[in-house]
């Protein structure tokens, strides 16, 4: 990706979010806290238990009694643990789930072909460590606030047993936190250098074995491991630095404890012989000195994980291309709890569904005037310019296509008949040209041309792994006969017969791999049983055999020759003899515009690269 | 819990017997600073029996320097056997992956065929990696935690042996239990890898649809299965991470059974005046320190355990073996070779049914030029692949030079044959490095030579540090026609007596395109040569013309005969343009 985005700023971000369940994130912390100053217990337990032995026993209480009061207060921890956790993996995965929802939506209104700024594996990477690393900061805030109050807690028990002890223990603890601290940003600078270090020896392996046919061919293995040897080494340098370096830290924060202690005894030594500081106190210093170390460690890093936050949140904000970035983070039910309301949720997100039924109109006339649309030529590779002056993409395209018409788009490869389709769909959007639905123009196609106005095949169609009635559905209901009718108008019905459960047969990866032809008769059925009133497809016939392909063209033509006032228009590209022959007519592209329009007849009379599109066809 | 030892053992001795002395150090600083930790209790004992039975204070001061000293110093030695046990860890690990990758491109195409890289780069990097962990704590960890666990517990007995008795007891159950609760979450974890494998399955499918999702109307019905998916995720995220969660709450039961053992011990035996306060504490003391060791231990236990996994793949790997027999001791004749294929057929042998070439017989003089033309699909780059020996025919015979390739070895075989793909490979690597594949014996002033006749001094001289300016991971920056022209420095810079050439496809500007004409000219001189041609313009250069189709020869003969006979495929073709066959 490498649209420049402007910066947000992340905090008001992370607000929205907290607001989204502001409760949830209250008991949250409420939760957190109890579980850090359940922590505490052990240490004045201790202290009880040693007091009652030297016969100063607090409020009373026998050895025996504290000994049970251990038990106690590990089931009041235990409690707590289970009650923070649960609060809080509810939290988080709300969440995130409410950033992946806002992503997914947003991404789903894009125009369909150019949806995605990247690759679909980097645009998942988004989806789930950038919402995972924001769903972190928000959990870790709630952290801060329990060490906070477990700091303030343990160090006012210290300081009201013995301030003087207290302040030059916890004297010493405070300047190695900010030594350590001042000692994160080399260890970040390690762990940076140790992690291209790593990063550099998977690349070599993965370039090694993307070129593993070039190396075998140039008999470089002996050369190429050589050099993979040194990337070893050299991570083995950067690795052992890193981990060194961090035990150090450890070693570090382990002295803070053990230098406390020291530090305790050397002061005590005077005044736990007059017994004015008992072993009890000692016992409660030194475990209390143990858990602030461990405290101390997971507090602050706050600048680092603003960072790593805003550098998610920008990723995501990247993904949107252009949406408000608010958008990200707008309030959306996502009824976790209950299945009631998700008809009503995205209809409403989705356009009013009645309105738009009561308004439906069959088409009389589909007109394209001027319409354009260039793709960003890449300027990286430095090919083309200068060599073609055909247009990257489509010119000035215009056509009409009426009620119950037949239109084939064709030309050679690369002449910009999808991009055609794709632009008059939405799916890619036009730079201009306008397209009118019976005389009215259409402003906002991507959203337009769906179902029940048209629908399409893309020449590549893409299924999901579900059962195959899913696939053909998509969530629409219909009944038995019209998913029939479907089927049989994509001559699916003898390929269903001789599957393992019909329509329920689970397709994709983890079911039936369908072939070629099978996956683009089965998105044609996905069309036919939305009964559009305009039909696209483009390049239905590619990977059919000829008698399959014949069929299809056949009840294609019946359909939209039923003259029942309800025949749908076709629009199709394709090369193919017969579709050329039956068409009303011919939209003949070349380098991006329209070189003629006709019947095929009058096309091959006066058309040179109509006939020699015709010649190169043979058979069929 | 069942650990495979016998394994861990084959791998200890392979990678770590070289680095003995290392791993001697480590183990010195490692028992040294446990020596210490075990030290300073005794001390504080000391100390508060000292200070409650009024003792000098300065004996309590030389007490509590000597406990700060020795804290430090025990620190320090903890520093100190990381360093050895990382490096040791470092290298033996690095060995490992050395050998992987060393046997990995030994072995023959078609195994990689079955395996993608980034499924190598899992099972080279990743599971080594989990390896690494096991070369390095397992002694630091493992060995360092029991000998803790024994050290703390002997002294315990020493000071009853009751107290050693139920310590003993407690610290044996306690890991058993966290053992046990291990077993119990794995389950949940793997539901909710599962489910987790299932959104991202989901997503990935969706958004690579996004084209017939929005023209089809179904947007809405994505995020309704999105929702159900969420909907789904949720308990079994719940019970997955509860079920971790679920690991600290049984830690702090365990312990404080422990602290109530030491405590309910401590204060019977101080009743009956057995013990001092000062043992008392000790006892409290220990007993926190087994803490540690017995979290590690449970830890790295099952971390070896999972290492089982790995181990079982390495080895796998290790075991796999070339399906290329390595040839005796034959030579090719020098100069450009000739070519003889009689009734070879190839099929893949993950689908042998699947004939991808049948019956090729073909005949080319040293020094001539073969066009080679068909769809994508026609065996054309497989026929390619017999040549270069990534695979053997399945029938028929095949020489070159009047030899069978497989009687030479590989090597020196593949010395002989050359070629130039459509995508070129390039390493994040030099210039040199790109061109050479890494050899270092290859003088500066040959690959001058080459890219100055190449054309390509000028571009050379626009990189700043020239042959050691480092390419991008990809080749990113690199137009597509330079990155040919680097192709062709290669085969220039290893002088094959054959050559392949798979012809871009792609348009290139008309300079580069200028320059590559040349290229070609240079490489076809005086060398034998297939073209596997997508533009007319290529294979006007062809002495002979052969199309296949599904396989098989279609039409085959000299190319100037082919011109004249108006019926000829490759007359029809010439007339027709080639871009409908060839794409």
């Amino acid at each position: 990706m490498v649209t420049i985005q402007p910066k947000v700023t992340v905090a008001p971000f992370l607000w929205r979010l907290i607001r989204y369940r502001p409760w949830l994130y209250l008991v949250d912390i409420v939760a957190w806290v109890s579980i850090s100053l359940s922590e505490l217990l052990p240490g004045l337990l201790a202290k009880f238990f040693f007091d009652a032995l030297a016969g100063e026993a607090p409020f009373g209480l026998n050895v025996w009694t504290i000994v049970a009061l251990v038990g106690a207060a590990a089931l009041v921890y235990i409690m707590a643990i289970f009650s923070g956790g649960l609060v809080d993996i509810r939290h988080r995965f709300t969440m995130s789930a409410l950033l992946r929802h806002n992503l997914l939506t947003t991404l789903l209104k894009r125009p369909g072909a150019a949806a995605l700024p990247g690759a679909v594996g980097e645009v998942i990477n988004t989806f789930r460590d950038d919402a995972e690393t924001v769903e972190n900061t928000i959990s870790w805030t709630v952290d801060q606030v329990s060490i906070f109050v477990f700091v303030v807690a343990a160090v006012g028990t210290m300081v009201s047993i013995n301030p003087r002890i207290a302040l030059f223990t916890l004297l010493p603890l405070a300047a190695i936190v900010l030594t350590a601290r001042a000692a994160s940003h080399r260890i970040e600078r390690y762990r940076e250098a140790s992690r291209t270090a790593t990063e550099r020896v998977s690349g070599a392996m993965g370039e090694i074995f993307g070129a593993v046919q070039a190396i075998q061919v140039a008999t470089a293995e002996s050369h190429v491991l050589e050099h993979f040897r040194k990337l070893n080494a050299e991570r083995q340098r950067m690795m052992v630095r890193d981990s060194v370096f961090e035990r150090m830290l450890d070693s570090l924060y382990g002295n803070i404890g053990a230098v406390g202690t020291g530090l305790i005894l050397l002061l005590t030594a005077s005044v736990m012989r007059d017994e004015s500081f008992s072993v009890g106190d000692f016992a409660l210093f030194v475990y209390n000195l143990g858990m602030l170390t461990e405290f101390m460690r997971g507090f602050g890093n706050f600048l680092a994980h603003y960072q790593q936050a805003g550098v998610s949140l920008n990723r995501m904000v990247a993904l949107l291309q252009g949406a408000p970035a608010a958008t990200l983070v707008t309030h959306q039910p996502l009824d976790l709890d209950k299945e009631t309301g998700d008809k009503e949720t995205r209809d409403k997100e989705t356009g009013d569904k009645e309105t738009r039924e009561k308004k439906i109109e069959r088409l009389r006339l589909l007109a394209v005037k001027g319409l354009t649309y260039h793709y960003a030529q890449s300027k990286a590779r430095g090919e083309g310019d200068g060599v073609e002056n055909a247009v990257h993409g489509i010119e000035d395209v215009s056509f009409q296509v009426t009620q119950g018409s037949f239109t084939v788009i064709t030309g050679r490869i690369g002449a910009g008949k999808t991009t055609l389709l794709r632009t008059l769909l939405g799916l890619l959007p036009k730079q201009a040209g306008e397209v009118c639905w019976n005389g009215e123009p259409v402003t906002a196609p991507a959203e337009f041309f769906t179902p029940p106005y048209s629908a399409y095949t893309p020449q590549a169609p893409q299924l999901m792994s579900a059962p195959l009635k899913d696939n053909l559905l998509l969530g629409l209901p219909v009944t038995d006969g019209e998913l029939e009718r479907a089927l049989h108008q994509a001559v699916l019905e003898n390929d269903l017969a001789t599957m393992p459960d019909g329509l329920a047969t689970v397709i994709g990866p983890k079911g039936v791999r369908l072939s070629g032809g099978q996956a683009q008769r089965t998105a044609a059925a996905r069309m036919f049983v939305r009964q559009p009133a305009l039909i696209v497809v483009d390049d239905l016939s590619s990977a059919l055999d000829v008698n399959t392909e014949q069929i299809l063209w056949d009840r294609l033509f019946t359909l939209t020759a039923q003259g029942n006032g309800h025949q749908p228009a076709c629009l199709v590209v394709s090369h193919r003899r017969p579709a050329l022959r039956r068409a009303d007519q011919i939209i003949l592209l070349k380098e991006g515009r329209v070189e003629d329009v006709g019947k095929l007849d009058e096309l091959l009379l006066r058309s040179e690269e109509m006939r020699r599109l015709w010649q190169g066809e043979e058979g069929g | 819990m069942k650990l495979p030892l016998r394994q861990y053992y084959g791998l200890l001795a392979t990678y770590l017997a070289p680095q003995r002395r290392r791993a001697l150090w480590m183990a010195g600083f490692l028992l040294a600073s446990i020596a210490l930790r075990l030290v300073n209790p005794q001390i504080m004992r000391y100390f508060i029996d000292a200070a409650l039975g009024g003792g000098e204070l300065n004996n309590l001061l030389t007490a509590a320097a000597l406990f700060l000293g020795i804290a430090v110093v025990g620190q320090a030695l903890a520093v100190g056997a990381t360093y050895f046990s990382e490096q040791v860890a470092w290298t033996a690990t690095n060995a490992l992956r050395f050998d992987l990758v060393a046997h990995a491109l030994k072995l023959d195409l078609s195994f990689h065929k079955q395996h993608t890289p980034g499924e190598l780069i899992e099972r080279m990097d990743g599971d080594v990696n989990k390896l690494s962990t096991f070369f390095s704590r397992f002694i630091i960890n493992i060995l360092g935690s029991v000998l803790m666990m024994i050290g703390v517990l002997a002294l315990l007995y020493r000071e009853d042996w009751r107290v050693g008795l139920a310590l003993t007891l407690f610290a044996i159950g306690g890991l058993y239990v966290l053992l046990r609760l291990r077993e119990f979450a794995t389950p949940f974890w793997e539901k909710e890898r599962q489910i987790n494998a299932e959104f991202y399955g989901f997503l990935g499918e969706h958004l690579s649809a996004t084209e017939d999702l929005r023209a089809n109307g179904a947007t809405g019905y994505v995020i309704d299965r999105f929702r159900v998916i969420l909907r789904k995720w949720l308990p079994i995220r719940l019970k997955a991470n509860l079920a971790g969660y679920a690991m600290w709450m049984t830690n702090v039961g365990v312990f404080a059974v422990g602290t109530m053992i030491a405590f309910g011990l401590g204060a019977y035996l101080w009743q009956i005046s057995a013990i001092t306060l000062g043992t008392v504490y000790l006892i409290y003391n220990y007993t926190e320190l087994l803490r540690d060791p017995i979290a590690q231990l449970r830890f790295q236990l099952v971390e070896l355990q999972q290492a089982e996994a790995a181990i079982k793949r390495i080895e796998t790997l290790l075991a796999t073996q070339s399906r290329l027999p390595e040839g005796a001791d034959g030579q090719l004749p020098d100069g450009p070779l000739a070519l003889d294929f009689t009734q070879v057929g190839f099929s893949y042998a993950d689908e042998p049914d699947e004939r991808v070439l049948q019956e090729i017989c073909l005949r080319l003089e040293p020094g001539r030029v073969l066009g080679l033309l068909g769809r994508t699909g026609s065996g054309k780059t497989t026929l390619a692949r017999l040549l270069l020996r990534l695979y053997d025919p399945t029938s028929g015979e095949l020489r070159i030079g009047n030899v069978n390739p497989a009687t030479i070895p590989l090597q020196r075989y593949r010395q002989r044959v050359g070629m130039v793909t459509q995508d070129v490979q390039l390493f994040q690597a030099t210039v040199r490095d790109n061109l050479t594949f890494f050899n270092p014996a290859i003088p500066d002033e040959r690959i001058l030579t080459v890219l100055v006749e190449l054309g390509l001094d000028q571009w050379l001289r626009t990189l700043p540090q020239g042959l050691e300016t480092e390419l991008a991971a990809g080749g990113a920056g690199l137009s597509a026609g330079q990155a040919q022209l680097l192709a062709f420095a290669r085969i220039f810079l290893t002088d094959p007596g054959l050559v392949i050439l798979d012809e871009a496809s792609s348009r290139l500007d008309p300079a580069t395109e200028q320059l590559l004409e040349r290229a070609v000219d240079k490489l076809l001189h005086n060398r034998t040569a297939i073209l596997i041609a997508h533009r007319l313009g290529t294979v006007q250069r062809a002495d002979q013309i052969l199309i296949l189709e599904n396989g098989r020869i279609v039409e085959q003969g000299d190319r100037i005969a082919l011109v004249a006979n108006p019926d000829s495929r490759f007359a029809h073709l010439l007339r027709t343009g080639m871009e409908e066959v060839l794409v």
